[in-house]
């Protein structure tokens, strides 16, 4: 019997994991980020140390509260994205206003919310009972929702409620409620990720959908609940935004790429599988404060995006290097250029 | 034995000793993290010759097959080719150059390319310009007609669409295709394949030696290695213990991996004591009623009684998968089929069906028992450490319940999936030939195990491509051509009566 090895190896196994566990967390990357944009905009800027980051948590909890849902998306596996996110935004921030006008603030983020699932709910049923691939389904989910949006906004030109305004305006002890708030709704999502049958259904399937599957997993109802959860919080995110900012067509374009970003930067696999709820704060900090600090020294927008686009690949590339998740192309390549195997043959049998 | 390799200037007067080493390995480690695969391995083969490698799972056969093909390096040690110098880095593309092929364990193919494709994939020398199909479609015909005459694969099909059986005939054929082949490795390349394509890829194995080509075949079907294979090595826990001529005893070679030879009665012990004291005892009193069943599946209907242990046999690829399909995904609208609510399905191919590969063994195998350690959709801690460890140490799963589950052995990880299985508390199991690639001795654990569970009033339906497996079951079903043609029971089970009715009484044909 094999009795003789087990003890020793299973210690060994054991230090091993929780080394690098303790060492470096999947967030930590994007945690060096903020710190570092921080001390440079401290360093090119006068006033208070604290005042960049306190900007920062006003803008940074929506754009939280997007990655949210496209995190859950993600994390279902490869393939799984949800790229209607921004004009689900753009429409939700109307209905928001046209309810709250008439029937209140609390019934406007209702519908709103509402609004989202059931955009969503055109990409569920494109996805699992027509078995269009995630990103031409959510893509046209989008164009969809854009349409509607122009309808609803010809139809009113009225703002946000007052009492909504107020809501996301408000402070306690110098930082804004909304924060507060959503991160609440992310130490929910994390506790669910990590301790609800569901929440594991959905790490187990972004893993294997077949293995979930086998596992006895009920994979199309978990893809279900996950995409129609993203249009909630996407719909959610609108109607705050709908009073923070004032809706336009255009209010949730930037929230599609940035929400992908976010989740990247904080962490979070993009191959599915592996949720990092803290991470998309890191991230979305790191992202609001970069975009601040090149602001402030004077770069156009358009060169901010491709900065961005650049540190996406980057942070994809080094954090799954450093910490070995996965094999990054990054390490294929250099494993490639040392033995110079071809890249699709390691795959088969990797 | 010939001697007949080009470069081979010396003969030696005696037929059984063969000039040269194809290959050496000499002192060879490599670790994975703290895991030590290989500790100073040395193993030569010889020029026409057949050795067989045996041992138990994670005792560092793959591996070292891995390092003699050159896909990764020793971290210590030498691998080194016939002439080539002691320096020359083995690489890959080197090995293949060489005239080294390897046929894996767990397929290779591109299930999306079709079986010509493929085959061009690992060869395509000469083959690129116009006209490359062409040549690349009659190289890999001819050696399927040469080695699997009968195959009945059509090469225009996607590798992906052929039966299990098949695909792993079109990786050997293509491995194959080579015209400089020196050395072919073989990870268990029976396991399945019928008993008639076992024996036709041993003769031609047989007429390959001849000319010198050097065979590893690495098994865990003893008796295939015994009767085939020129010497025998064995492997243990990362070293080659011993290496013998090929007149050994099953037995013997099974004392060596350092295994039981006997059905493990420990385990059952541990299994049944165990279980007897857990809350899944009061399912015992149910046993007898039927739990599940499907018409209209052939000249006896299928069914399943709890606390039995049901055989599916017959040939691979006889519509055993199919009615594991039908039991574990019946559809809504099915009246044909009879299910219990809680079933639970350990599947075959435990790379890219069975397991979650970025979660701990505990995480792996509580995933399915959400019904015994959760409320309301909420999971208890405690509860699943609890489930988690009681199945570990049952089953003495190598590594503890904290492990990475891909940094476990094949047989190990088998182990959990199993153990997914039973923690799920399913009414009704379903194996879908569990074993393949399994060491005896985690095999007799199981054994044991399945018997243990079915005693508690479970119903476990089993499929598998080895006859020899199915006397432990209660009743065994035998499929031909996708239909069940015959009921074995009890003393009736018998590896000759299963073959005899695998095939057709009139003609011996299967199809």
């Amino acid at each position: 019997m094999t009795t003789t090895l087990p003890d020793t190896t299973s210690q060994n196994l054991r230090r091993q994991v929780s080394r690098s566990r303790a060492t470096w967390p999947a967030w930590g990357w994007s945690l060096i980020g903020v710190i570092g944009v921080w001390l440079c905009i401290i360093a090119v800027s006068s006033g208070s140390p604290l005042q960049p980051l306190n900007q920062a948590l006003t803008l940074a909890p929506y754009l939280v509260l997007v990655a949210l849902g496209q995190m859950l998306v993600i994390t279902l596996g490869p393939g799984n994205i949800d790229v209607s996110v921004g004009a689900i935004i753009s429409m939700t921030a109307y209905v928001s206003v046209a309810i709250s006008s008439s029937m209140g603030p609390a019934a406007g983020i209702a519908a709103a919310t509402g609004a989202g699932v059931a955009a969503a709910a055109c990409s569920v049923i494109a996805i699992l009972v027509l078995r269009v691939p995630p990103i031409i389904a959510t893509l046209a989910t989008s164009l969809i929702v854009a349409s509607a949006t122009l309808l609803l906004a010809d139809a009113n030109r009225s703002g946000a409620a007052p009492a909504l305004r107020d809501f996301v305006n408000a402070r306690v002890a110098g930082i804004p409620v909304i924060a507060i708030l959503v991160a609440l709704v992310t130490v929910a999502v994390a506790f669910a990720l990590r301790r609800t049958t569901f929440g594991l259904a959905v790490i187990a399937t972004g893993q294997s959908f077949k293995a979930a599957g086998k596992a006895g997993i009920r994979v199309a109802f978990v893809t279900a609940v996950v995409y129609l959860l993203s249009g909630a919080f996407a719909g959610l995110a609108g109607a705050l935004l709908a009073a923070f900012i004032s809706p336009s067509t255009v209010l949730g374009t930037s929230y599609m790429l940035d929400s992908i970003a976010v989740v990247v930067i904080g962490g979070t696999l993009i191959a599915g599988g592996r949720p990092v709820p803290i991470g998309l704060w890191t991230g979305a900090m790191f992202f609001v404060l970069l975009s601040g600090l090149l602001n402030l020294v004077g770069w156009s927008v358009g060169a901010q995006n491709i900065l961005k686009g650049v540190l996406v690949v980057l942070v994809v590339v080094i954090s799954s290097t450093a910490t070995k998740t996965g094999r990054s192309t990054w390490r294929r390549l250099l494993e490639g250029r040392r033995t110079s195997t071809p890249i699709t043959k390691e795959k088969t049998h990797g | 034995m010939s001697t007949s390799a080009p470069n081979t200037a010396v003969s030696y007067p005696s037929p059984n000793v063969v000039a040269q080493p194809t290959i050496r390995a000499t002192a060879v480690s490599k670790s994975y993290g703290n895991t030590h695969a290989l500790n100073g391995v040395d193993l030569e083969v010889l020029s026409g010759e057949i050795l067989g490698l045996v041992g138990h799972n994670g005792a560092g056969k793959s591996t070292l097959m891995r390092l003699l093909a050159g896909r990764e390096r020793p971290d210590a040690g030498t691998v080194r080719f016939r002439d080539l110098p002691v320096d020359h880095s083995w690489t890959g593309p080197a090995a293949e150059a060489a005239g080294v092929r390897m046929v894996y364990q767990e397929l290779a193919l591109c299930s999306d390319l079709t079986v010509t494709e493929n085959a061009w994939l690992s060869d395509r020398r000469k083959s690129s310009g116009v006209g490359w199909r062409r040549r690349a479609e009659r190289r890999i015909i001819d050696v399927l007609d040469t080695v699997f005459p009968g195959h009945g694969i059509a090469v225009i099909e996607r590798a992906g669409d052929l039966p299990m059986a098949q695909r792993q005939m079109v990786e050997i054929a293509r491995a194959l295709c080579t015209e400089n082949l020196r050395l072919l490795i073989l990870d268990e390349p029976t396991e399945s394949l019928g008993v008639d394509a076992a024996d036709q890829l041993y003769a031609h194995l047989g007429t390959l030696t001849e000319r010198g080509v050097s065979v590893l075949l690495i098994s865990h079907r003893m008796h295939e290695v015994i009767a085939h294979s020129h010497r025998i090595a064995v492997m243990k826990d990362g070293r080659v213990v011993s290496v013998t001529q090929a007149e050994v005893t099953e037995d013997e070679l099974l004392v060596a991996m350092g295994g039981e030879v006997r059905p493990d009665a420990a385990t059952l012990d541990r299994v049944v004591s165990a279980e007897s004291a857990g809350p899944s005892a009061d399912t015992a009193d149910r046993s007898g009623t039927r739990v599940a069943a499907v018409a209209n599946s052939g000249a006896t209907q299928f069914e399943a009684y709890s606390g039995e242990i049901i055989g599916l046999a017959g040939l691979a690829g006889q519509g055993q998968e199919e009615l594991l399909q039908k039991l574990w995904a019946p559809g809504t609208f099915s009246r044909a089929t009879q299910v219990p609510r809680h079933r639970a399905y350990v599947p075959g191919d435990r790379q890219t069906s069975g397991i979650l590969p970025l979660w701990s063994v505990a995480e792996n195998l509580t995933i399915a028992a959400s019904r015994a350690i959760s409320r309301f959709g909420f999971v208890n801690t405690r509860l699943k450490r609890e489930l988690a460890d009681h199945w570990v140490s049952t089953l003495k799963v190598r590594g503890g319940a904290k492990a990475p589950i891909t940094a476990l052995s094949g047989g190990n990880q088998q182990k959990v999936l199993i153990a997914r299985a039973f923690a799920a508390n399913a009414e009704l199991v379903l194996l879908d030939d569990p074993f393949r690639g399994v060491d005896v001795a985690t095999k007799n654990e199981l054994y044991a195990l399945m018997k243990a569970e079915a005693a508690l009033g479970r119903s476990i339906v089993w499929y598998s491509t080895e006859n020899k497996e199915m006397a432990h079951c209660d009743r065994v079903y035998v499929f031909r051509a996708g239909r069940i043609v015959s009921e074995l029971r009890g003393s009736t089970i018998t590896e000759e009566r299963i073959i005899a009715d695998s095939f057709d009484d009139r003609t011996g044909e299967v199809r």
